[in-house]
């Protein structure tokens, strides 16, 4: 059966090339179906089983539209993570599904409350950094460039193990949230595109054996050359 | 804001540091404003300001509107002081200040045109009411300082003073909306031929209604989320226009401008970026008093700088090169547009790597995938030439857009592409290069042009 891989709100979750994870994704499974999920419809999770479920950065402003879009939707993306539906989400997305989020004044926005972690923004100092993290046997490479750094315990749920660059904050080792096959991260960009080998991953955990990747061989070639050259910062 | 002892100290420091760069043959454009505005944080709110101040703000254009208006105004005897040899932060205004004050702070001119940074609206509107501030556009730039246009237009509109009349682009729905209740005056272009119905770019940054969240519907789209629309739901439309371009004439290179009247100024060029940058100029300038005669004859003599683009022809080649500033994906499209726009067989060199990353750090690659590639598949494009640190990123972006592998040349090291260039059928050559790759520019048109020389030669023999 082809799958089926919904993009929530591609037309504000796509600040830093991210929607280009998915076109990728198209290109390496052209038979699968992509589900583009404007904000104004509602999500085909709540109602279809869906394969992978894709979101990506958002501005600050649209954090608070896409907690209150979800929150009817809370349940449903609690069981979904039970199910093991694969999400893959990215950059400031992540903090729709911790506690919440503290602007610099101390006013809190309420998120899903899904997982512990929370984010404290700091909209006048710009966190940009590399980043490589292990991610079971994989070296993930990319970039952070972000408002908020993430706070509280993520230690029995982390996604990547920091090598290179910082995780939820510049204190913290471990990187992003991981539960079954949920995985958040503050990476932002093509973060397929530039990980061959998690992208095959990511293919795996959504039923395809043996994934084939489109121009993989030059994919990978300018992995090992990112790789050699963040380890070499 | 009264100027104190610890002022008097800075001001006088500032101008003895200038003096001593100036006897040591150094650059005095950055180092005294810098020196003043951290000794003395609020410099910039002490010392005084001329009476007319013009700003231009926004993510393209502002050098190339800044040049224009100040051209313009010093052919008409106009005097005044700006911060084009300096920066556009605080410090570069603070220098261009302090270059024009007299010993007690005074300021020896009474007009004033200053480029300014958007990012530093926070650290110069709180010191700094420009009488006329001209936002060009917003766009995304780079991302890791600028981060987003919501961002950016959120803080100029939290800064901008309340007295500032701001000339905007009107086709540009975010920078439409900046600081509403000020005074404003808008310049757009109507409808042209090439506009559609439909947006081809990659970002589209303003596609709901800034008051009631309901889709926007577009009337036209020129490029990305330049172009004119309404909410489907509310009262929200793009603003009436005040300075409107109603025809451009490519074959006599002449616009009407209306406003009050109909006027016809000549065009420097057809690049629809330099159409909005003249626009922007005119309008500033008959805010500001002048008339058609004073503004045409010093427009129409106007070259754009060689550093942004030049034009020249060797044999029956000509050798195009354009500024692709890297890391901003809006500009970087423009470019790319332009080149599948111009007619005739072309072959492409792309040097955008940010050379200051590549030295420093490892570049943020993320804005490649919202920069338009797709536009470079182009049957009239034969040949794209790929060099510098990120040669195996960019390669897979071409390709991600479905541009034959064949017709990419890809290496590390960008003169030796040269070897590479394949004339055979070609009409144009663009070498499409990034603000820091100007000397490495110089040296690949160099070669191409004597690779058409020698290609010439053996032809002849």
């Amino acid at each position: 059966m082809d799958k089926k891989i919904e993009i929530l709100f591609p037309e504000f979750c796509n600040l830093y090339g991210d929607i280009s994870n998915m076109k990728y994704l198209h290109k390496c499974i052209p038979k699968a179906n992509f589900i583009e999920t404007n904000f104004n419809d509602e999500p085909a999770f709540v109602t279809q089983k869906v394969d992978l479920i894709y979101m990506g950065p958002m501005t600050e402003k649209t954090q608070e539209k896409v907690i209150e879009k979800l929150k009817p939707y809370k349940q449903r993306i609690e069981q979904l993570i039970e199910e093991n539906t694969v999400f893959l989400i990215t950059g400031n997305a992540g903090e729709i599904f911790g506690k919440y989020i503290e602007n610099e004044d101390g006013s809190k926005i309420e998120a899903l409350g899904i997982f512990e972690t929370y984010a404290k923004r700091n909209m006048m100092h710009r966190h940009n950094s590399n980043f490589i993290g292990k991610y079971e046997e994989i070296e993930i490479v990319g970039f952070k460039s972000q408002f908020t750094l993430g706070y509280g315990d993520n230690q029995k749920n982390y996604f990547a193990e920091v090598e290179k660059g910082i995780g939820l904050n510049e204190q913290s080792k471990l990187e992003g949230i991981k539960k079954n096959n949920f995985i958040s991260t503050y990476v932002i960009g093509p973060i397929l595109i530039l990980n061959p080998e998690f992208t095959k991953k990511i293919l795996e955990k959504i039923g395809i054996e043996e994934p084939k990747l489109a121009l993989e061989e030059d994919l990978k070639n300018a992995y090992v050359q990112r790789l050699k050259e963040l380890k070499s910062l | 804001m009264k100027k104190n002892l610890k002022f008097y100290i800075v001001l006088y420091l500032a101008k003895l540091s200038r003096i001593a760069l100036k006897l040591i043959g150094r650059d005095a454009t950055y180092f005294p404003g810098k020196l003043a505005v951290t000794l003395c944080p609020d410099f910039l709110g002490r010392i005084d300001k001329p009476k007319t101040i013009i700003g231009v703000t926004g993510t393209n254009g502002k050098t190339t509107v800044c040049n224009m208006i100040e051209d313009v105004l010093k052919e008409n005897g106009y005097e005044f002081i700006d911060n084009h040899l300096g920066s556009n932060i605080n410090s570069g205004l603070a220098t261009a200040l302090i270059e024009g004050a007299t010993l007690l702070g005074k300021q020896k001119k009474e007009l004033a045109v200053f480029e300014i940074d958007e990012r530093s609206s926070v650290k110069i509107y709180p010191y700094i009411t420009p009488t006329y501030l001209v936002c060009t556009n917003l766009f995304r730039d780079s991302l890791k300082r600028n981060a987003h246009t919501e961002f950016i237009s959120s803080i100029l509109s939290n800064n901008i003073p309340s007295q500032t009349t701001l000339i905007l682009n009107g086709d540009d729905l975010i920078v439409s909306n900046l600081s509403p209740n000020n005074n404003r005056i808008y310049f757009g272009i109507d409808r042209l031929k090439t506009d559609t119905d439909k947006c081809e770019n990659i970002v589209r940054d303003i596609t709901v209604c800034p008051k009631c969240d309901s889709k926007l519907e577009y009337d036209f789209v020129r490029y990305n989320h330049i172009g004119r629309a309404h909410c489907i739901k509310c009262n929200f439309q793009s603003p009436k226009i005040n300075y409107e371009v109603t025809n451009i004439d490519f074959e006599k290179m002449q616009m009407t401008i209306k406003s009050k009247s109909e006027e016809k100024y000549d065009l420097i060029n057809n690049n629809i970026i330099n159409i909005y940058n003249m626009l922007a100029t005119i309008t500033v300038l008959k805010e500001l008093g002048l008339n058609q005669e004073q503004i045409n004859p010093i427009l129409k003599k106007q070259k754009i700088v060689d550093t942004r683009y030049s034009k020249e022809k060797e044999g029956n080649i000509e050798i195009i090169t354009q500024l692709a500033k890297g890391m901003n994906p809006i500009a970087c499209s423009r470019a790319f547009d332009y080149v599948r726009k111009e007619e005739g067989n072309k072959a492409v060199f792309i040097l955008l790597d940010d050379l200051h990353e590549a030295a420093n750090s490892s570049e943020n690659i993320a804005w490649h995938y919202d920069t338009d590639y797709e536009f470079l598949n182009s049957e009239s494009i034969k040949q794209i030439l790929t060099g510098g640190a990120r040669y195996l990123d960019t390669y897979v972006r071409l390709q991600i857009a479905q541009i034959p592998k064949e017709k990419i040349v890809h290496q590390r090291e960008e003169t030796t592409l040269v070897d590479k260039l394949n004339l055979k059928g070609i009409d144009k050559i663009f070498i499409l290069h990034d603000l820091y790759s100007i000397d490495l520019k110089n040296q690949l048109k160099k070669k191409v042009k004597d690779k058409i020389l020698e290609q010439n030669k053996q032809t002849e023999n």
